[in-house]
């Protein structure tokens, strides 16, 4: 959750610092900026408010022996499974803020291109470990995989 | 990816030397050179058009075009080497950027020749491979540019899995010419004059006609209005256009066939057809996973489908070619019906099913999109109106007057919902400008996505989407009840879910 708020704070933070940087530079242009930019602060404070608390409660994910199922979104929720046959790759990610708050994404790819399913914001030994016990299944299960 | 089986031995040795593409391909791009060159020259030389630089440049371009294709193709030769070995087709090539590419030949899917006209004259063609690779990476294709039609040849039988005999072919279709009516009418239409216009004018320009005096010498378009004159001009270009779609068409075209032949791995789809480009798809029913048939909006009252499978590892849409999925060239559904149930065999019918309309909220989600976004667009044009002063005030009136096109969008679009169950398929339609039916093998479901958005959570829809390998790699059932999309999804997969059905819980 402190991931999720970071990053909202960042990325409407950049976006409001440079609009409001924008209308203090171009003065021509502020009739039309100015509105931009309020508009602008209030979407990212909504943003910084809501959204990490709602995906902290939105977010669900679970590996059982036959597949990998994850729940994700805030104003679109979607649910995601992908049975252990299907599976291709199991990836574990790591950003530079997941790695500052020990935290690590695991993304499991299917044949299809539309098809990954991302848990994001594990811990980093959970991601660790359900990643090894994925890639052992999935070697378990014989296939091809499309 | 594991791959399905061991090729059979082919007969090539274990240690192919590698091999060039024909030098006959350096002589044709020379002389392409020269005969691109002549216009010009005719022009200066023998009709002592003089020298203006609307003449002179073109007229470089071609030719500085012309060495640097020359060269270009020089070094592709010096550079290109290929074999065929057992198992593997391996490609070098690349004078500044080497590059190896080895691809196992059991991701081979399709194999196409092309040979544009003057590579015809020559006896050349082009050699495509289409491996299981996506297109959108860039690698989905190699291409040999060009080889002997008999190596050509030989490189069909061989990669796809040893000869074929002819008498095992079965027609499933054959070119109608009734088919032209449905490809007349297009957008493309006035397009293609616009581009036929434009390197006409160029053409003449360089023999010192004028195009445009010359239309416009011929009628007084003063006395005739603008009204007349339009109309004119649009009924022109039409015509051009549709003569030029005519030609496309029948060069396209031409002996189009649709076979299911017998190869040593089973069978395959495939389709010949071209007059100056020919063009030869194979498409191994191993991989085939369903058909997909658009019909858009546009032409629906006249009956007109597209028709493609949806199979593994064929190339997506790529520049200038129709993809290799598409099977028929745009005809009438009855056609393309006939055709999807030949193909995909069997006594599933999944086109012909009943499809499960979708609840009626679904047309209320499709309505209050439709009045959201014309009324977002009048608060923005209305906005514009104060502020921006060099526009016409009353702007704003075309937002009010979208919304009955939208909402009628939105009941066209709703009317195009349906999903069902059938035997082997699982069978989704919907879309607005290209309403898509789509019949998919149950196995080849690999995943279920179920999307739920902040209005479809309060109308209790889900989007269901299958993921799969093939085709689009995702097929989805829009707008579904909640308790239905879910019941559907298990409907068409049962194991998959079966654990999670109760987990998958019915949210407000």
């Amino acid at each position: 959750m402190t991931w999720w708020t970071l990053r909202a704070v960042i990325g409407g933070g950049l976006l409001t610092g440079l609009l409001a940087y924008l209308t203090a530079t171009l003065p021509d242009a502020r009739p039309w900026l100015g509105p931009l930019l309020a508009a602008a602060a209030v979407v990212s404070l909504v943003y910084v408010g809501v959204m990490p608390a709602v995906r902290y409660r939105v977010h669900r994910w679970e590996t059982t022996g036959e597949a990998v199922y994850a729940l994700s979104g805030w104003v679109v929720r979607e649910w995601r499974v992908a049975p252990i046959s299907r599976i291709q790759t199991v990836d574990t990610k790591r950003g530079p803020l997941q790695q500052l708050l020990r935290l690590a994404t695991v993304t499991v790819t299917t044949g299809s291109a539309h098809g990954p399913v991302r848990i994001t914001g594990l811990d980093q030994d959970v991601a660790a470990r359900v990643a090894r016990d994925l890639t052992e299944i999935t070697r378990r299960t014989p296939g091809d995989a499309t | 990816m594991t791959s399905v089986g061991t090729p059979p031995a082919a007969p090539v040795t274990a240690e192919a030397p590698m091999r060039r593409l024909d030098r006959r391909m350096i002589w044709v791009d020379a002389i392409q050179m020269v005969i691109s060159l002549i216009p010009t020259v005719v022009a200066l030389a023998v009709f002592k058009v003089e020298p203006r630089p609307q003449v002179i440049w073109p007229a470089a371009l071609v030719a500085v075009l012309g060495v640097v294709t020359a060269v270009n193709d020089l070094f592709r030769w010096l550079k290109t080497r290929y074999r065929v070995t057992p198992d593997r087709v391996e490609v070098r090539t690349g004078l500044l950027v080497r590059s190896n590419l080895s691809v196992p030949r059991d991701r081979i899917r399709s194999v196409e020749s092309t040979a544009n006209l003057k590579q015809r004259l020559a006896g050349l063609r082009v050699v495509t491979i289409g491996t299981g690779r996506h297109a959108s990476a860039g690698e989905a294709t190699i291409e040999l540019n060009a080889v002997r039609r008999e190596t050509a040849e030989e490189l069909r039988r061989l990669l796809l899995r040893g000869a074929d005999r002819p008498d095992d072919a079965t027609v499933l279709a054959e070119l109608r010419w009734r088919w032209l009516l449905y490809n007349l009418v297009n957008i493309w239409a006035f397009l293609t004059a616009m581009f036929v216009i434009w390197s006409a004018y160029w053409l003449l320009n360089n023999f010192g006609v004028e195009l445009d005096t010359w239309v416009l010498g011929l009628a007084d378009w003063e006395a005739l209005g603008p009204g007349v004159t339009i109309a004119v001009a649009t009924a022109a270009v039409g015509l051009i256009g549709v003569a030029g779609l005519v030609i496309g068409f029948v060069t396209e075209f031409w002996e189009f066939r649709l076979t299911r032949v017998r190869t040593a791995a089973g069978t395959a789809l495939r389709t010949t057809n071209g007059l100056l480009r020919t063009r030869e798809v194979n498409r191994d029913d191993n991989r085939l996973r369903g058909v997909h048939i658009g019909e858009p909006l546009f032409w629906r009252w006249m009956g007109a489908a597209d028709t493609a499978v949806i199979s593994t590892g064929l190339a997506k849409a790529g520049m200038g070619a129709e993809p290799a999925s598409t099977i028929l060239p745009r005809g009438p559904i009855a056609e393309a019906l006939r055709v999807a149930r030949l193909v995909l065999g069997g006594d599933d019918r999944p086109f012909e099913a009943p499809l499960r309309p979708h609840p009626r909220r679904a047309l209320r989600r499709r309505v209050i999109w439709a009045l959201n976004t014309t009324g977002a667009l009048t608060v923005l044009l209305l906005w514009l109106d104060l502020t921006v002063e060099a526009l016409p005030g009353g702007l704003w009136l075309a937002g009010p007057g979208v919304a009955p096109v939208a909402v009628l969008a939105a009941v066209v679009a709703y009317r195009a919902l349906g999903h069902t169950v059938h035997g082997r398929y699982l069978v989704t339609r919907s879309g607005l400008l290209t309403r898509s039916t789509d019949a998919l093998d149950r196995s080849a479901v690999i995943g279920w996505k179920f999307r739920q958005s902040l209005l479809q959570r309060r109308l209790n829809l889900v989007t269901v989407i299958a993921t799969t390998a093939a085709g689009y790699g995702r097929y989805k059932a829009p707008d579904l009840d909640l308790h239905d999309g879910v019941e559907f999804a298990d409907r068409a997969t049962p194991d998959m879910l079966t654990p999670f059905i109760t987990r998958i819980p019915p949210r407000r």
